[in-house]
């Protein structure tokens, strides 16, 4: 696959970018040949994101050069990298669920008809060959976008990008929110286009699919360019060295921890459609993790134990004491905490400060009579920056400017200041750099160890097996199996997850009646 | 102004500043229009006017602190002036037909009100209708109330002590434009200071969010817009005593002028920013054009035309800022 061209498909010479308080990238260089997967890592934080928005015209570089096919190009808008065959796969898919297949693919360039109609006959027939081309069979496309799944509506975007005669496919994280059969056709297209000649600049956190997929592999850190290496040549602890600057010895440090008296006891919770039935304890000091594929009922578990969506019946019992949890508010109040799922839209006011987000959940207790005690605030403010090691600018600084891992330490800092006994974490180092997870991984530990409580979801099984000293697995609302720490192994926590009972069974699981 | 910019930049800080400079532009604006205005006739700036202005601001202003706590959740109560129209009724009403004490009268009306806008909340918050649908559905409602309990009759003969809520003076200045100054500090501080207001801000920004940080949004929202229904009431108690008569088309059109200052001010219609100080600015400035496009002889409809003409510069500048700004992210 490589065959070494006269000039690169893409590349970027010496390209700086800054922004208020930070300087996101520093003299970097990249370079895309037709026909290679090219994988881009870094910490979150490290410049992927500002490298690709420069790539597909959302922002202009300082300094340095942007060439395509060896000639010198300046994007004034993403409309021109279009035009210049970049279309880009952003995490969040950017459809319209209200439309049908066809509308999205050939959205913007609609094929028309006399009189500048749109030629709805040339639209599907043209979706329907690019679909083909895509060897994709099984999506109808006069159907509605907001009814696919996650992984249709990717192979969707795909095709958008195709229809736009795209040489340079950019895709950020395409698997981060994939289930695993569709995360195998994911690989098969990506193959196809290789084959085509398109070049592929592919972003990950996931090492196993960066040595499964890509031709090359560059890394950046704080914004600088690190290294390019082929990746068949390389391993996976020289990526990580070169992504943190230094060797991570142990990714999982949770320690066996003392457990305690029991603090959270559920007994048959309920809430319709996905909790039914819901019995566990939690003790001081224990970290119980819960398993169970996307869609088994795990968020909406956590999040009836935190009165998002009170429970319809069954008991919650908080250090041996019945309790009501009706509201958030009343869940913070008795001392339970919740991480969300979604930074974005849950975790985090992403247009306010820092400090303002840190202070979010205890504003009550921040008080100077009716007044917020804007020093208790800063100190607080100060003092998570501190404990969590966050980088930031100052902690006015706004935090949808900061990195996915340092967000993620601010809404750990925000439920930590309420002081909880009770710690949901959802997904807790999702779409996190290796570095900022080992901190998190790290701070659990530490945490459990003081006696607080904590019960993490987590759809990553190293994760789970590596962090907990009780397994749960959740399956359709139920939970279906516990594993002792000792006793656990992926297979059988896959098992079952995939509702394989028998095999659970055998691998050593105890079946809870 | 471009150094300041470029400082605030530097330093790499968000919105505050940003904020700050809305209301430093507006400012200048105002100053300039009052500059303008006191060039063109002798009789715009004198303390008499300018007094009388103040009481003639003072329904809006009252209305409009309200209204920006509630546009900076997102929302938006099309309903007040309803309110206030069936508040004043309510009070004649109640007063002549029924032979309820003036005081008590206004006690009435005044909860009247307060359980307007609490309906409004209600309905939002437990029904979920969105603030749009069921504030427009009120106007119509509250409305249609007023009409039908006053039969298209006018009170009139309020005793004159009466008078001192809307026409009198204390120490030289409007008795309205004091309780105006009142509810402005204790609505500005509560929006800027307090646990309170910050989770407004952060209902704007995102609900979603917000309820997950354990911030009872349902019932900030409810406080919010029972809030409205009652200034509502305060407004039409004083707007009956300075016109001295009482009829069931007052108010008509009066949420316009109260979102138009809101918006002026600098609150965004989507939610999250804006301050109290930017309405104040906000509610002057339209009701100073008003006055001084009427004294140097600009007719009526065609001052209508320069206020939108001003809203719509105000929102392009503002857009322009923050346009530059993310720009540069």
């Amino acid at each position: 696959m490589l065959t070494g061209e006269p000039s690169p498909l893409l590349a970027l010479q010496g390209v700086s970018k800054s922004f208020p308080g930070v300087r996101a990238l520093r003299e970097v260089a990249f370079e895309l040949r037709a026909g290679e997967v090219h994988a881009l890592l870094g910490e979150n934080g490290a410049g992927k994101s500002t490298l690709i928005k420069i790539v597909s015209g959302v922002h202009r570089p300082d300094a340095g050069q942007l060439l395509i096919d060896g000639q010198p190009a300046a994007f004034a808008s993403p409309l021109d990298a279009q035009a210049a065959g970049i279309a880009t796969i952003y995490q969040e898919l950017l459809l319209f669920p209200e439309l049908s297949v066809a509308e999205n693919i050939f959205m913007g360039h609609p094929p028309r008809a006399r009189l500048g109609a749109i030629d709805w006959q040339k639209m599907r027939a043209g979706a329907e060959a690019i679909l083909a081309s895509l060897e994709i069979h099984d999506l109808d496309v006069s159907s509605l976008v907001g009814g696919l799944s996650v992984g249709q509506r990717q192979r969707v975007e795909i095709a958008k990008a195709l229809s736009q005669n795209a040489r340079i496919l950019i895709m950020d994280e395409p698997t981060a929110a994939l289930a695993e059969a569709d995360v195998v056709r994911l690989f098969g297209i990506v193959r196809m286009l290789r084959g085509r000649g398109v070049g592929i600049v592919y972003i990950s956190h996931r090492m196993e699919e960066v040595f499964e997929l890509s031709d090359r592999v560059t890394v950046l850190r704080d914004g600088a360019y690190v290294g390019t290496r082929v990746t068949a040549a390389t391993s996976r602890d020289e990526l990580i060295t070169m992504m943190v600057g230094r060797t991570i010895d142990q990714l999982f440090p949770k320690s066996v921890a003392k457990l305690g008296n029991p603090i959270l006891e559920l007994r048959e919770l309920r809430r319709q459609p996905l909790t039914r039935g819901i019995s566990l304890t939690l003790r001081a000091g224990e970290i119980v993790g819960l398993a169970g594929l996307v869609g088994s009922g795990r968020s909406e578990l956590a999040q009836v134990i935190f009165g998002i969506t009170p429970a319809e019946s069954g008991e919650i019992l908080i250090a041996g004491e019945a309790a009501r949890v009706g509201s958030p508010g009343a869940a913070k109040r008795l001392g339970i905490a919740y991480v969300p799922e979604d930074r974005g839209s849950q975790g985090l006011i992403r247009p306010m400060s820092l400090c303002h987000n840190v202070s979010m959940a205890v504003l009550g207790r921040l008080r100077q009579g009716p007044f917020v005690d804007q020093g208790a605030e800063a100190d607080l403010a100060e003092r998570s920056i501190r404990q969590f090691n966050i980088r930031a600018s100052s902690r006015d600084q706004v935090v949808e400017q900061l990195s996915g891992g340092n967000q993620q330490k601010i809404v750990l800092g925000k439920w930590l200041a309420t002081a909880p006994r009770i710690l949901i974490m959802d997904e807790p180092t999702r779409g996190i750099d290796v570095g900022a997870k080992a901190e998190i991984h790290r701070l659990m530990s530490e945490l459990a160890a003081k006696g607080l409580a904590i019960l993490m979801i987590s759809s990553e099984l190293p994760e789970i097996m590596g962090m907990s000293d009780r397994i749960l697995v959740m399956r359709e609302g139920r939970l279906v199996a516990e594993f002792a720490r000792d006793a656990a192994s992926q297979e059988a926590i896959a098992a079952a997850m995939m509702s394989d009972d028998a095999a659970a069974a055998e691998a050593g699981a105890a079946v809870p009646a | 102004m471009a150094t300041l910019d470029a400082a605030a930049k530097k330093q790499g800080k968000g919105w505050q500043p940003a904020l700050l400079r809305h209301e430093v532009l507006l400012a200048v604006i105002l100053v300039i229009a009052l500059i303008f205005l006191a060039a063109q006739t002798d009789k715009f700036l004198t303390t008499g006017n300018l007094l009388n202005q103040g009481r003639l601001m003072a329904e809006v202003g009252l209305v409009a602190l309200p209204m920006t706590l509630i546009i900076v959740t997102g929302g938006i109560d099309l309903s007040v002036g309803s309110i206030l129209g069936l508040c004043a009724i309510v009070l004649g009403y109640s007063w002549k037909n029924l032979g309820v004490p003036l005081p008590l009268a206004m006690v009435m009306a005044l909860g009247v009100g307060t359980l307007a806008g609490f309906a409004n909340g209600w309905f939002i918050t437990r029904v979920r209708v969105p603030p749009l649908i069921m504030t427009l559905a009120t106007l119509a409602f509250y409305r249609g109330l007023a009409e039908g309990i006053s039969q298209a009759r006018s009170v009139r003969g309020y005793p004159d002590w009466f008078f001192q809520l809307g026409q009198g003076d204390v120490w030289g200045v409007p008795t309205q434009l004091w309780i105006l100054a009142v509810a402005v500090v204790i609505t500005a501080v509560i929006l800027a200071r307090t646990p309170f207001g910050r989770g407004l801000y952060a209902i704007g920004h995102n609900e979603v969010g917000a309820r997950f940080s354990g911030i009872p949004v349902d019932r900030y929202k409810l406080i919010i817009y029972t809030f409205s229904g009652a200034m509502a009431g305060l407004a039409g108690v004083i707007f009956v005593s300075r016109v001295s008569t009482t009829r069931s088309d007052m108010g008509t059109g009066l949420e316009l002028d109260v979102i138009a200052a809101v918006v002026l001010g600098g609150t965004s219609i989507f939610g999250g920013t804006g301050t109290m100080l930017g309405t104040v600015l906000g509610f002057i400035m339209i009701q100073l054009l008003k006055n001084g496009l009427a004294l140097t002889g600009v007719k009526g409809d065609a001052t209508i035309v320069v206020i939108g003409i001003v809203l719509i510069l105000s929102i392009l500048l503002t857009n322009f800022i923050q346009r530059r700004r993310s720009g540069n992210e």
